[in-house]
């Protein structure tokens, strides 16, 4: 663990003999350039990066946690979600400030590798991997009840709830076309995005005003948090999972063009856009139902929202919604995850092999699988706040060191550091953003905190055994 | 001079259709005339992992020429382009240096560019606007080259179109068939094809190498790639000839789509884009410039 920052020692091996792959870059505007001359095209753009973190993001917040959320804290849920958001907004905005300094693939746990070392890098690098799988597994969970509301809803009556064997079966399918390669998936995703929000808005703003009695009808009379205050926050660190999307903008930072206007806009716009949705959707859902019902209708409860507010058509437009927002999240995440594992596979973190690209296809097959196989696994058990929360709480670590980081790298910048983004009311935000961060995952149910401290472990494990030569701090 | 330095000349008014008269008399003329025209580095890109050799043919017409050779690799979104360098750097460098060598013992001059990218059509824009390309080669395998199809369009580009193909051609024993689309008006014709000749023994192509002819069609598209079907390479100016570039989109990509050889497109300049290049000219005009 003895970090150096002297570039001029030649970096160290790990157990296989692999060195990280570190070469000095120039970072324009529309390209990265090595020294060498080889140029690596920045390919996506400000809608591109807004649609990849509104993308991760809405299928859980909006399709998945109203019911349960609401069961648990009651109308004050929607407070739940503010908290979250602005959680999510306290490390965005230092998630900004290193991505424009760093502006390479790998997200978080580049930031953190080189501004604290291998070994936090290592945690938050194997926890980013996983974190994402727990994070494609919860949404391809959600997508399983979608699906089974849908052949619920035209009639087809099955003696098991098909909800996870759905799941799984779509896992299989969304890995295996990501490994064969979709042609224009991005663009797809774009026009995904931009259907769901136009449908959200059409329905939140009728059910807004709905609520707010303006069509006469009559609001449920619930207090406002029913079971106190400390469900509220527990149940933030629940829902937190929803606002995990826009680190995965920072997955990509290195083929955003125009990095330093890009990556705070698609980070900060897309946590504002999703939490605006959230706070307005558990409004309206707690305004029509009381948190009793909305807890047993489960995962689909927003859904029975629309059938109350619009009728039959309302629960079709909602349930083909949730259906292709849950779609849209777990794709995200399994392609995210599998930059994670290219990024640490580069810092010669995990074996090369894992890098490797199909020569058939020209995809990174084995990251690819690396991220699939164990969703599928996690799909099957079918817990929804389990795989939740634990996908929080390997986010959080991230976030809550991310934030460190920032620290860190202000109080002593080296050299290289310049960012063209500068987090504002520094070291509030950063400070307040860490504790917060940290303070969250308290709030847990306890097998998640053991599941995540399980990964931890056995990541800081990894660590010694396979790579603790490697030095990253400031190898940028 | 080179196309950079040019770049820094006063803007010519691009509002021909506003007021046709006062743009003939404007700066672009002198420039185009001050023999510069169509000169500057040609664009000359290469899958490079599928390229194995640049093809005889392609050599040839380069073999005067400057070249930006840029290699390059196509990716599926979900390959990050830092994860295909790792795995495939070398060996495309390699690659390309190869076919750089193969250019430059002909002759040519050889700049090399090497882009790991997801999307094809923003590289190749990007980088003919960083090295200020004047033309870009759309290679089709070609393999020798004994005449060469020129399209011209209305007077404008007949400048850059035939200045370039003089400078690629002049000395070689290849022939050059200057080609018009007559819309209705001889004169017209008769005038952008002399200017053409003018130009290309101005460059130092041996007259007696240069042909001209002239075509009525509906379709111009499919009259170039009839007529192309009988040369080893086309040469042609970016934009359509007038309206039907909104129609059907731009004929220079048609036509290499369809052409079995390789064309080199010559690049708009900015100030040229809209009915700068379209056909019904006024006779005067074209006499006007040919001056």
């Amino acid at each position: 663990m003895d970090e150096r920052p002297d570039a001029g020692d030649p970096p160290a091996t790990n157990v296989e003999g692999d060195q990280p792959v570190i070469d000095a870059s120039m970072e324009t505007e529309d390209a990265t350039v090595h020294e060498e001359g080889t140029e690596l095209e920045r390919t996506i753009t400000l809608t591109g990066g807004l649609s990849i973190g509104v993308g991760t993001m809405i299928g859980a917040g909006i399709f998945v946690f109203p019911g349960l959320a609401a069961g648990r804290a009651g109308p004050a849920a929607a407070a739940s979600f503010a908290i979250g958001a602005v959680v999510a907004l306290l490390v965005a905005l230092p998630a900004s400030e290193l991505a424009t300094a760093m502006p390479r693939s790998g997200g978080g746990y580049y930031f953190i590798s080189r501004g604290l070392g291998t070994v936090y890098g290592t945690v938050v690098g194997l926890g980013l991997w996983l974190g994402l799988v727990f994070a494609s597994a919860f949404y391809l969970v959600g997508f399983g009840h979608y699906a089974a509301a849908v052949l619920a809803e035209i009639g087809i009556q099955l003696s098991v709830n098909p909800a996870v064997p759905l799941g799984v079966l779509f896992g299989a399918l969304l890995t295996g076309l990501s490994m064969t390669g979709t042609e224009r998936a991005a663009a797809v995703q774009n026009v995904v995005v931009g259907l769901l929000l136009v449908i959200l808005s059409i329905f939140l703003a009728y059910g807004s005003l709905d609520s707010l009695g303006l069509f006469g009808a009559e609001s449920t009379p619930e207090r406002f948090a029913p079971f106190g205050p400390m469900p509220v926050i527990s149940t933030a660190a629940l829902v937190f999972t929803s606002y995990l999307g826009f680190a995965q903008v920072a997955t990509v930072a290195g083929e955003i063009e125009q990095p330093s206007r890009n990556l705070p806009l698609a980070m900060i716009g897309s946590v504002v856009v999703v939490g605006l949705f959230y706070v307005t959707t558990i409004f309206v859902a707690t305004s029509a139902f009381s948190s009793g019902d909305l807890e047993a209708f489960g995962e689909t409860a927003i859904v029975e929202v629309a059938r109350e507010f619009v009728g039959l058509p309302g629960a079709v437009a909602i349930l083909v919604a949730g259906l292709l927002a849950t779609v849209s999240s777990a794709n995200a995440s399994i392609l995210s995850s599998s930059r994670a594992v290219y990024a640490l596979s580069k810092d010669a973190l995990l074996p090369r092999r894992a890098s490797e690209i199909n020569l058939r296809y020209g995809t990174p097959h084995v990251a690819l699988g690396l991220a699939g196989v164990p969703i599928l696994l996690l799909t099957a058990t079918g817990q929804v706040e389990l795989l939740a929360e634990v996908a929080s709480f390997l986010h959080l670590v991230m976030y809550g060191l991310l934030c460190v980081a920032l620290l860190v790298l202000r109080r002593n910048p080296p050299e290289w550091y310049d960012p063209d983004f500068r987090t504002p009311a520094y070291p509030v935000v950063p400070v307040v953003g860490a504790l917060a961060s940290f303070g969250l995952i308290a709030f847990m149910d306890f097998r998640s905190i053991a599941i995540g401290i399980g990964v931890m472990i056995v990541s800081v494990g990894w660590y010694f055994v396979y790579a603790d030569e490697i030095t990253l701090k400031g190898q940028v | 001079m080179t196309a950079h330095d040019r770049e820094h000349e006063p803007e010519p008014e691009p509002e021909i259709e506003t007021d046709p008269e006062t743009t003939e008399t404007g700066t672009e003329n002198e420039s185009e005339r001050s023999g510069d025209a169509g000169s500057g580095p040609i664009l000359v890109p290469n899958r490079i992992l599928e390229t194995d050799a640049i093809e005889p043919g392609v050599v040839s017409l380069l073999s005067r020429a400057s070249v930006v050779l840029l290699g390059y690799h196509e990716l599926p979104e979900q390959t990050p382009p830092g994860q295909a360098r790792l795995q495939f750097e070398d060996r495309a460098q390699n690659r390309l240096d190869e076919l750089a060598e193969s250019l430059e013992l002909a002759g040519a001059t050889v700049e090399t560019r090497l882009v790991f990218t997801h999307d094809r059509e923003q590289t190749l824009n990007r980088v003919a606007d960083e090295t200020n390309c004047v033309a870009t080669l759309l290679p089709n395998p070609s393999m020798r080259l004994e005449d060469v199809l020129v399209p011209l369009r209305g007077e404008r580009s007949v400048e850059r179109v035939a200045g370039l193909v003089g400078n690629l051609l002049a000395g070689l024993d290849v022939s050059v068939t200057l080609y018009h689309l007559e819309r209705g008006d001889e004169r017209a014709s008769a005038a952008v094809l002399e200017r053409g000749r003018k130009v290309l023994t101005g460059r130092g192509v041996d007259p007696e190498l240069i042909e001209t002819r002239t075509e009525t069609s509906r379709t111009p598209v499919r009259a170039i790639v009839r007529t192309a079907e009988e040369f080893d390479a086309v040469v042609m100016g970016e934009s359509d000839p007038g309206v039907m570039t909104f129609v059907f989109g731009q004929t220079a990509a048609e036509v290499a789509e369809r052409f079995r050889g390789p064309v080199l497109v010559v690049r708009r300049r900015g100030d040229e884009d809209g009915p700068a290049d379209d056909p019904t000219v006024p006779v005067e005009r074209s006499e006007d410039s040919t001056e």
